[in-house]
């Protein structure tokens, strides 16, 4: 990096981080899924999880909205208990 | 054909009533006739923005219940004899007049003037679907910060809704410094994120405080930035094509220099 990037490199452009979390709030305010219906979302599908995968911890479920490229999505995640 | 506009944001505070005193006064001096209509039912402001406080004597909520004829409650500009003011009731409160009330007034003033313009109250409840009830179009102001613009981004969806078609936004107090130097979004980034058409940008101008303290609007003083910013607002309105001048243009070289260097892109971008 050139001495005047050192110089007149912002650290942070609060501009790009206002934008990030515009766009990261909008995804859910345009999904309409407010925390509740997240939190429901989760139990819901930790049940029927449960009931083909028994080792699935209800706890260690992840339920986000993801921004992406092309497309936001919606990622869930089910951890194992290990098993011997 | 007459024209009822309404002026909306969701966020308090961005500049609604600002926006449709200069918007009116400005498409009284290109020589339409206009109503503006302070929809704001229980909080009273656009008179006082317009300088016209002292002579109220009919409200919107006596024509709508019948207490005085539309004529009588209108007040006539200071400055222009075919700007005409329909003050909102400052003592009743917003469940007063309904969106049929509304439909019905916008009709009624359709008779008589080019366009209406319609001052809504902030929010997403009774007194927006009452201002934007009698709409034909829908114009959004926002200011380029995070809780407006996602509040902007509620209303376009709700005015869409509506089937008011696809509102046309005014960004509102740009501060181009902060622009350049990183610091506050850019118009650029505003429309990519709500993703409707531009109609104004708006420089932050400390002329609109003062000929707000004054009573005035900022469109009579060729000397405030936003008051040009307005006018070139109202002419697009009009059909005009007014090209959308960059606000960077508009600042001296040491400003555009400092921005630039600020700019340089970090080695981890992209």
């Amino acid at each position: 990096m050139g001495v005047l990037d050192g110089l007149f490199r912002r650290r942070d452009r609060s501009s790009d981080i206002a934008r990030e979390r515009l766009l990261t709030v909008l995804v859910h305010d345009r999904v309409k899924l407010t925390p509740e219906l997240l939190e429901q979302l989760k139990e819901e599908l930790s049940a029927v999880i449960a009931r083909y995968v028994p080792t699935v911890d209800p706890a260690t479920i992840e339920v986000t909205l993801l921004r992406g490229e092309l497309s936001d999505h919606l990622k869930a995640e089910f951890p194992l208990r290990r098993q011997r | 054909m007459s024209r009822v506009i309404t002026i909306t944001s969701g966020k308090g505070g961005v500049g609604k009533t600002t926006s449709t005193a200069n918007l009116g006064t400005a498409l009284a001096m290109q020589g339409a006739k206009v109503a503006v209509v302070d929809a704001d039912i229980g909080l009273r402001n656009l008179d006082v923005v317009m300088g016209l406080e002292n002579r109220i004597v009919y409200d919107l909520v006596d024509v709508v219940e019948g207490r005085c004829r539309l004529r009588q409650a209108l007040i006539k500009d200071k400055h222009f004899s075919d700007l005409y003011l329909l003050p909102a009731a400052q003592t009743r409160d917003k469940d007063a007049v309904g969106p049929d009330d509304m439909i019905a007034l916008a009709n009624q003033l359709r008779t008589e003037f080019d366009y209406v313009i319609i001052d809504s109250p902030a929010g997403i409840e009774g007194g927006f679907r009452n201002a934007i009830a009698g709409a034909d179009e829908v114009l959004i102001i926002t200011t380029p910060e995070v809780s407006a613009v996602r509040d902007a981004d509620r209303i376009i969806g709700l005015v869409e809704a509506a089937e008011k078609g696809s509102p046309q936004l005014i960004i509102n107090r740009i501060k181009p410094r902060m622009v350049n130097r990183g610091d506050m979004m850019s118009t650029e980034d505003v429309l990519q994120i709500l993703a409707i058409d531009l109609i104004g940008a708006i420089p932050d101008d400390e002329t609109i405080v003062t000929s707000t303290n004054r009573g005035e609007v900022a469109v009579l003083d060729r000397t405030s930035r936003a008051g040009r910013a307005f006018s070139d607002v109202a002419r697009r309105i009009a059909g005009e094509q007014v090209p959308m001048p960059t606000l960077e243009d508009e600042q001296g070289v040491f400003d555009r220099l400092f921005g630039m260097l600020a700019r340089r892109p970090r080695g981890s971008e992209r």
